[in-house]
């Protein structure tokens, strides 16, 4: 299996890029990042028509296909079936499983709850339905908003105290890891693994893709040694192949109307040559116009004369 | 919109001439006051005396004589509606508005037949009987049209049977149930379940009026959710809510719009990468125009005469660019040439089409995969017009472009196919059949009879820039071909065949075996 794969391109599928990330779904962003760290070569493509699907992202080579929603995820399918496994000298760490069990359960209940309910989905336009008619992200939205409801427990009952137990456990959480961090480059020692990606892969769509009101925004900036982490590893890993760097993330607020302009810069230099043919042909058009008139003008002028004379004879 | 297999029979009844109407013939060239009033008399009891009877035998056998001579000249004064405690006049008035033309009785009793059909026709009335009365006496040559109707006494009517619906590709097996008359102007509604024969389900409700605002064709609309189950061919389920509206419903056009939220999924999770890509939600939004012209003698079994039909697709007209866009064009022609001797005919048929996505980058974008063409099936050619569909001794989806499914890493049973058929944008099949009956008795009673056929077929991919890889002499290389013999049983619902079919030319990867296979087709 892994000779055929040599000679097969890899490929992970993912939701479309926005805000700046290479693919702006929650979901699908942590196995990018995984990719990346461990340097694996791999394609990029897209699906966006699927927003409801527990599928996606999913990793294919050849024949090859991992699922998102078997094996307990793309990552740990990578891992058992070999083909790329960045944690197969942590996974006896005494610390390793419980950094797991923090960020998978209360660091992704606490980005659930806000992409959903927290900012009242406010990103997941640009996430999910940019590519879905008006109607079917409507009908999809409050179907997706009802089972991250369903899944995080909230109930008309509940839903402020779930709310308040959901950011306390989100600031332990980051308080934690920002004390275990401290000044590394990677959670274990100087070597990147899944929890690197996960985490990472958390931070960059909090900062980047949640609102500047989100209050777990908020309570991640207080924490300025993972956000350094983040940056460095963003700019050490993801825009290593990527040619314009973005701004730095602390300036995300400051740097959104650079932002804004920064994606036009490319289009602008197309632009011009689209502008300059048109300006040529939009000449050409308007000289053979003005050629038409003058010959019109000489040929009609004589005619005219002509009936002139006739007029004068009669 | 639903085509019934069967149209209801015409029952005309034949228009009575009052002795009246002779009277008032007679009154003309007579020109006497007197005389009217007596027969007025008489006519308020049937005739009493033998000699009144043959007198008016001799009367009518004389204005027959006169109609069969010379026409009749007669004007239709007025069209009373009686009967009608529901439906609203103006909607019998609609369906008889060829009375009005009629200039002589030779015509007006041609369109009294018309008339009757046409009520027939709309399904709500029990009886309809058109009279033939006399106009006002102050107005000579002019004649009264009475139409008494019975309405039905039970509104609900169920049904079972074989159709071909406009939405749907396919024949399938329907039971509706159906309410007619709610509002009086002859809407027709129901609610049905269908089991197509491309495994297929379908619930609809549906609404059918005859005249809506004025306009001359019956208009439908259907809403309607769909799904159909290709996960053994193709890996992947398509399930679709629509509504779909018939605008125009004519003898040689139609024209409906079809709005869907169609949803392709693959339970399995076995897809092969295209069918992977094409895995979502789509709003389908589409226009289908469609023109036949049939005039061969028999849809089961054409002896005689030729049809054309030509249907065309046009999917994305919505102002939203997020529409699924792509343009499908579907053309079928045939012949049947009778030979003489024991019913014998010889049919032949070409089909072809093609689907491209339009609109930016449309060369390198995908046709979706549920409007590409897929051949194969146990339908009989000769029944399924409407375009490229079945070749003998094919299964289904049984042929064309196909891909690896995703690697099975235990090692299972070899009965689930490998590969996925993706179908192809475009698609041509070709046949020629003749048919004939058996010396005996037994079979000609019955329609049974037998066949021998030749057909021959391909696809292939256009979109995702592969129609650079596409030359007129590898498609021809690559015909997959089929020659059999067989025996036809027509029954009341359908059409079976048992052939036998040796395959002459097939590619590899393709389902198609010789031997023997049965085919179910209905008319189409």
């Amino acid at each position: 299996m892994e000779g055929d794969q040599e000679t097969e391109v890899y490929t992970l599928v993912a939701r479309k890029p926005s805000f700046d990330l290479p693919t702006a779904c929650p979901n699908c962003l942590p196995a990018y990042i995984y990719l990346k760290l461990a340097q694996l070569p791999f394609e990029l493509a897209f699906n966006s028509t699927f927003p409801d699907s527990d599928e996606l992202p999913y990793f294919e080579s050849g024949t090859y296909v991992a699922y998102n929603n078997e094996d307990g995820g793309v990552i740990e399918k990578l891992k058992k079936d070999g083909i790329v496994n960045l944690d197969s000298q942590l996974q006896s760490l005494p610390d390793y499983l419980s950094l797991k069990a923090l960020i998978v359960s209360w660091l992704e209940e606490a980005l659930t709850y806000e992409i959903w309910v927290g900012t009242e989905g406010i990103s997941t336009t640009k996430i999910y339905y940019s590519d879905l008619p008006w109607v079917i992200s409507k009908v999809l939205f409050y179907k997706q908003t009802y089972l991250a409801k369903n899944r995080l427990g909230i109930t008309k009952e509940n839903a402020e105290q779930r709310e308040k137990q959901i950011y306390k456990r989100a600031s332990e959480a980051y308080e934690a890891l920002s004390t275990r961090l401290g000044e590394q480059k990677f959670l274990f020692e100087d070597r990147p693994s899944s929890l690197d990606a996960f985490l990472l892969s958390h931070m960059l769509f909090i900062i980047q893709a949640l609102p500047v009101t989100s209050v777990l925004r908020c309570k991640l900036l207080e924490h300025s040694n993972l956000v350094r982490y983040a940056e460095k590893l963003k700019s050490e890993f993801l825009e290593a192949s990527s040619s314009s760097p973005s701004p730095p993330l602390h300036s995300f607020p400051s740097s959104f109307p650079r932002k804004s302009s920064k994606p036009k810069g490319k289009p602008k230099v197309e632009k011009t040559e689209e502008e300059k043919k048109f300006k040529k042909r939009a000449r050409f058009f308007l000289a053979a116009q003005f050629l038409a008139v003058v010959v019109y003008v000489s040929v009609m002028g004589g005619g005219s004369s002509e009936e002139l004379e006739y007029e004068d004879e009669d | 919109m639903a085509n019934p297999t069967e149209k209801p029979e015409p029952i005309p009844s034949t228009p009575k001439l009052e002795p009246k109407d002779e009277r008032e013939e007679l009154e003309d060239i007579n020109g006497g006051e007197e005389e009217e009033e007596e027969y007025e008399d008489e006519d308020d009891g049937k005739p009493r005396t033998r000699e009144d009877a043959i007198a008016d035998r001799i009367k009518a056998e004389s204005l027959f004589r006169r109609m069969r001579e010379t026409p009749v000249a007669v004007r239709v004064h007025d069209v009373i509606v009686k009967g009608n405690e529901k439906t609203k006049d103006h909607v019998i008035e609609a369906e008889v508005d060829v009375l009005r033309q009629a200039t002589t009785l030779q015509e007006l009793l041609k369109a009294s037949k018309v008339a009757n059909f046409n009520l027939q026709a709309l399904d709500i009335f029990d009886a309809v009987k058109i009279t033939l009365d006399s106009g006002p006496p102050e107005l000579p040559g002019t004649t009264n049209v009475v139409i008494d109707v019975v309405e039905s006494k039970s509104p609900f009517t169920g049904q079972v049977g074989t159709f071909t619906k406009a939405e749907a590709r396919s024949s399938s097996l329907e039971g509706s149930l159906k309410y007619k008359n709610i509002f009086g102007y002859g809407d027709i509604w129901d609610g049905s379940l269908a089991y197509g024969c491309d495994h297929s389900t379908e619930v609809g409700l549906g609404m059918c009026l005859p005249r809506f605002r004025g306009r001359p064709t019956p208009f439908t609309s259907r809403v309607y959710l769909s799904t159909q189950d290709w996960l053994k061919f193709s890996s992947y389920k398509e399930r679709a809510l629509g509504l779909s509206l018939g605008l125009i419903a004519s003898k040689y056009h139609e024209l409906a719009y079809n709005i869907a939220w169609r949803n392709v999924i693959d339970p399995s999770q076995m897809a092969s990468r295209s069918i992977r890509r094409q895995l979502g939600h789509n709003l389908v939004s589409a226009l289908k125009y469609t023109f036949k012209f049939d005039q061969r003698n028999s849809s089961l079994r054409p002896t005689r005469g030729y049809s054309f039909i030509s249907t065309s697709q046009i999917g994305g007209l919505a102002p939203d660019s997020r529409t699924l866009r792509f343009l499908r064009q579907e053309i079928d022609l045939r012949y049947a040439v009778p030979l003489g001797f024991y019913r014998a005919a010889l049919n032949f048929g070409v089909a072809g089409g093609i689907t491209f996505p339009w609109g930016s980058e449309y060369k390198s974008k995908a046709s979706c995969i549920p409007e590409r063409f897929f051949l194969g099936g146990n339908i009989s050619p000769v029944c399924s017009l409407g375009g490229p569909s079945a070749l003998w001794g094919f299964k289904t989806r049984g042929l064309g472009p196909n891909e690896s499914r995703r690697e099975v890493q235990d090692n299972e049973s070899g009965d689930t196919y490998e590969r996925d058929f993706v179908g192809g944008d475009v698609a041509v099949t070709a046949f020629a059949d003749l048919s004939f009956d058996f010396p005996v008795k037994w079979f000609r009673d019955r329609g049974i009879h037998g066949h021998v056929f030749a057909c021959a077929g391909n696809m292939a991919e256009l979109s995702e820039n592969k129609y650079r890889n596409f030359t007129a002499t590898k498609f021809l290389e690559t015909f997959r071909s089929s020659v059999g013999a067989g025996i036809v049983v027509p029954t009341s619902l359908f059409r079976m065949e048992l052939n036998y079919c040796h395959i002459l030319k097939k590619q590899e990867h393709d389902r198609a075996k010789s031997g023997f296979f049965m085919t179910f087709s209905t008319p189409s």
